[in-house]
């Protein structure tokens, strides 16, 4: 596994300019509108999601830079050269499929050997590029069986190898790990990682799954109904989103409505909880204007302190590494997640408790008209 | 609309895929809509306009009409209950020698047109061997006009449910088998006794499948010639009439009115078999079978079933074995004695032109037939296009016609050259001909050309179905990810989709070349003196009650039928097709 690349990939920046979609609805009826106006440049050897949940248009997004869907309009850029109208067998990007999509009626060695056979390579460096494909993969061995002689994680790794094999320009992965079990899933996505960066080869990887996501990704770019709501590395998406949409999805949130108090230096005095917060803010509110805070389950504390807001515990679930509470301040509920370790902190149904914050964890959005 | 031209803008890209879905389609328009809409158009002429009305007015025709329906309701409801009697049977029941039934109700499906038909009339006939051999009844007239002989309604429902109902046998023994044991498992759970839940469960998610080979069963009968043409009797349907008319007073029009009345029922229920029962289809949802389902052990029902279903078996036997038997005989029931003359007859006497001819014809069609029906499956199941549904549906049309209506309409057709005249070209226009005469008299290469057509344009569905339900069970990202490591769409199609439905391919050979070998509907007004085909020949010998040519004939098409199935397999390495060809049919 030491064994460096034969020759990394050379180029491999990927522009999305405007990019949109629309399929005809069975019956007529207006066009849907699946992938709206996205808009991406991904540098050489960046690993990026498309984030979101089903029918987001993330994979659709995914079947238009692999050429499998024409997009209605928009450009894609490959190294500065248009290949919006190419057709996917010319455009040299390896995909991964969601079902892996090995050739059942090939060998492991045939299904890897597959894509660089059409490539006019000699016998023997086909046959060296593919046995290091497979010790890459950790299939060294297994070259003779039939994929329906691999378990789930084999198959996958055989895919990877396939995809790989070929040191496309960009690879494709169509959320490749949904099909295997947790365990193998955070294995296998370390492993992935791994190999990306080692070939770094551009790569586009759509998923719904938000920890596979922040695990992997160099950067995110959450998608919902079409369009693109945020891109960013994984820690911004999740500190710092931009909507509440992102808020939401990509870990949990509890949302309280406030307004600004006083506008001071680079932030903004709000009343939370019955607390007084400074929060950072890039843009200049004014005073009186109605925002949403954000705050995540874990910034949020339960504390034996009577000078805090008070709130009910109406429900708590141990859930070993942390303790999920839901509780009732000012008739809403919230979500508090504890991951203290201490038992003495661990607080029963029914019981009265003061609800303190870490400042630095809570994001203010505009209301969004509703 | 832009989205149309953007599809046809990237099947022009690829010239191959292009130029394949051009040919297909100029082939399917030309070997069965252009025939059609000429058969069409004749009776519209103002020759043919007339006689409709002059034939559903004449009582004589009423009867045709009613017997054609009579005979299609009684052979759908037989066939159809056989099918399901030797299905339920396979799947549910306890009893022994299930291969032995299995492989029984599979020989029906190589049976040469007559041969039943011969065999019963020699078993049962006014002078049969049962009836008048052994029991030594005569025929008794009864208080009408009939006498109780095998020929007329009865005889044809017997035929024809025999030879029809491995349709419906492998189509409910497949439902039966998906079938979630589960469901029953709940309705005996709820309480339910094992006839209740037989009612109220299993039949309702058996409806479609028994609606299905209902339908079948009854476009397969009303546009059979062969049976009534032999066992009808004093009952005449419309295929019959149909065929008299064209050979007998060489009334083309009045044949294709005729046709036309005849094709108007089998259409409606082709399409509603398409559009109704394939979508009412409930069982395909339930997935994979879960736990073993339970079979019936009651004694009485047990052994009652078993006894009918062996009834049946020894029936088929018997019948098949006249025809060996009689193949090897003089004149079986008269004359006893052994000989290899009928043989003599077929292999090196009159008959050899025709085994030959029928063969090589058929050897021709059946890869051309196979390899359409697996491209034209590909196309319809994995691009988009416009037309792709039409495309589909006039291809089945290949089998959804009655065979006597196709022959009429190549007869129409392909009788004369088909010529376009240039409109320019001055004082001498110019003629291009687009196709030389393929049928009748004097066409090209003996009119072998016509009959290749036939026998592809009816063996095409079989390929086309068995293909585009396995490909459909084929994820298309398998063929994706071809494309995304660099192939184009031929290599795609030729290193990835064909292996991977090889069964479809193989089953669609079997059949187009065991269709082609025993059709005779669709080719009796086709053959020609220089083109003899067997069917033909063995409907001659039959005319003539030559029994013993006719049987050595059809014993030699099952032995050529059964060889090339050999050598198919030895050559595809696929026996698991086998079955599938069977299920992919009609």
């Amino acid at each position: 596994m030491s064994q460096q690349p034969n020759t990394p990939p050379t180029s491999g920046r990927l522009q999305l300019n405007a990019v949109s979609k629309s399929f005809l609805r069975r019956g007529g009826g207006t066009p849907m509108l699946a992938v709206d106006h996205v808009s991406l440049d991904i540098p050489k050897g960046e690993f990026v999601t498309l984030l979101g949940p089903s029918g987001c248009g993330k994979t659709t997004t995914l079947r238009l830079i692999a050429g499998f869907e024409m997009p209605t309009s928009g450009q894609i850029l490959l190294d500065d050269q248009d290949i919006t109208n190419r057709p996917p067998n010319k455009r040299d990007m390896g995909m991964v499929f969601q079902s892996y999509a090995l050739f059942p009626h090939m060998t492991v060695f045939d299904n890897i050997t597959y894509g660089l056979e059409l490539r006019k390579i000699s016998r023997q460096n086909i046959k060296e590029q593919t046995n290091h494909a497979l010790e890459m993969v950790g299939l060294t061995g297994l070259g003779e069986r039939r994929p329906n002689q691999l378990s789930g994680g084999q198959q996958q790794r055989v895919a990877l190898a396939r995809a790989m094999v070929i040191e496309p320009r960009v690879l494709l992965f169509d959320e490749p790990l949904s099909n295997l079990d947790a365990k193998l899933r955070v294995q296998m996505r370390s492993e992935i990682r791994n190999l990306q960066k080692r070939m770094n080869i551009t790569s586009i990887y759509v998923t719904h799954d938000q920890t596979e996501a922040m695990a992997m990704s160099d950067r995110i770019v959450v998608m919902n109904a079409g369009h693109i709501e945020q891109i960013g590395v994984p820690s911004e998406i999740y500190r710092r989103p931009a909507s509440r949409f992102v808020a939401d999805f990509i870990g949990r949130a509890n949302f309280v409505e406030t307004q600004i108090e006083s506008v001071n230096g680079d932030g903004v005095t709000v009343r939370l909880l019955g607390q007084t917060v400074t929060v950072p803010m890039s843009t200049r509110p004014n005073i009186g204007d109605k925002f949403e805070a954000v705050l995540r389950p874990e910034g949020l504390k339960l504390h034996n302190d009577p000078s805090l807001q008070q709130v009910l515990v109406e429900q708590a679930m141990y859930l070993g590494s942390e303790i999920e509470y839901i509780v009732q301040a000012n008739g809403k509920s919230l979500i508090v997640v504890d991951t203290d370790p201490r038992s003495e902190f661990v607080y029963s149904e029914g019981q009265t408790i003061g609800l303190g914050m870490v400042h630095e964890t809570i994001q203010l959005l505009p209301l969004a008209p509703r | 609309m832009s989205t149309y031209t953007r599809q046809f803008r990237r099947i022009l890209q690829d010239p191959i895929l292009a130029i394949a879905l051009l040919f297909v389609i100029l082939f399917v328009f030309v070997a069965i809509i252009m025939p059609l809409l000429a058969m069409i158009g004749e009776s519209l002429s103002p020759a043919g306009l007339p006689r409709f009305e002059n034939y559903l007015s004449q009582p004589a025709f009423q009867r045709i009409i009613t017997n054609t329906v009579v005979l299609g309701l009684s052979v759908a409801i037989g066939g159809t209950l056989l099918g399901f009697l030797f299905a339920y049977v396979q799947v549910k029941v306890k009893v022994p020698f299930k291969r032995f039934m299995h492989i029984m109700a599979l020989i029906p499906i190589i049976s040469p047109p007559f041969a039943l038909a011969s065999a019963i009339i020699l078993l049962f006939g006014r002078n049969g061997m049962i009836l008048k051999g052994i029991f030594g009844v005569r025929c008794i007239w009864g208080a009408g006009r009939s006498c109780n002989d095998i020929y007329g309604l009865d005889g044809l429902t017997i035929v024809l449910s025999l030879s029809l109902f491995t349709v419906a046998y492998l189509n409910l023994k497949g439902m039966l088998e998906a079938l979630d044991p589960a469901l029953e498992e709940a309705g005996t759970n709820l309480g339910g006794s094992k006839w209740h839940v037989f009612r109220t469960v299993t039949i309702p998610m058996l409806i479609p499948g028994l609606a299905g080979s209902f339908l079948l069963l009854f476009v397969e009968a009303i546009a059979d010639l062969g049976n009534p043409l032999v066992l009808g009797g004093n009952f005449e349907v419309l295929s019959t009439r149909i065929y008299l008319s064209v050979v007998g007073l060489y009334d083309t029009t009045g044949a294709a009115v005729l046709s036309v009345i005849l094709l108007l029922p089998s259409l409606t229920i082709f399409i509603i078999q398409r559009y109704w029962i394939n979508r009412a289809s409930v069982v395909s949802v339930t997935g994979k079978p879960s736990g073993t389902p339970q079979q019936i052990t009651h004694p009485l029902v047990r052994w009652t079933l078993f006894a009918i279903v062996m009834a049946v078996c020894l029936l088929i036997i018997l019948i098949y074995g006249t025809i060996v038997v009689g193949a090897f005989t003089k004149v079986l029931g008269v004359n006893n004695t052994f000989t290899l003359q009928n043989f003599d007859f077929v292999i090196n006497g009159y008959g050899s032109k025709a085994m030959i001819d029928t063969t090589v014809l058929s050897a021709v069609a059946t890869p051309v037939a196979g390899f359409l029906g697996i491209l034209i499956a590909f196309l319809v199941v994995r691009k988009t296009f416009l037309g792709r549904g039409l495309l589909d549906f006039a291809t089945m049309l290949g089998v959804a016609v009655p065979g006597t209506i196709l022959g009429i309409g190549y007869l129409l057709v392909f009788n004369n050259d088909l010529t376009i005249t240039l409109p320019f070209g001055g004082e001498t226009p110019t003629i291009i001909t687009l196709i030389p005469k393929l049928a009748g008299g004097r066409a090209l290469l003996g009119g072998s050309l016509a009959i290749i057509l036939v026998f592809i344009i009816r063996s095409i569905p079989a390929a086309l179905r068995s293909g585009s339900s396995l490909l459909a069970q084929i994820d298309p990202a398998i063929e994706e990810a071809s494309i995304s490591l660099g192939a184009d769409n031929a290599v795609t199609f030729r290193k990835i989709t064909l292996p991977l439905i090889r069964p479809a391919f193989f089953s669609g050979l079997v059949y187009a070349f065991a269709r082609s070998m025993t059709t005779i509907s669709a080719i009796i007004f086709l053959t020609t003196p220089q083109t003899r085909i067997m069917t033909a020949q063995i409907l001659n010998e039959v005319e003539n009650g030559r029994f013993g040519n006719a049987f050595a004939y059809c014993v030699i098409l099952i032995l050529i039928v059964v060889a090339a199935i050999g050598i198919l397999t030895i050559t595809l390495g696929s026996t698991s097709g086998s079955t599938r060809s069977l299920e992919g049919g009609r």
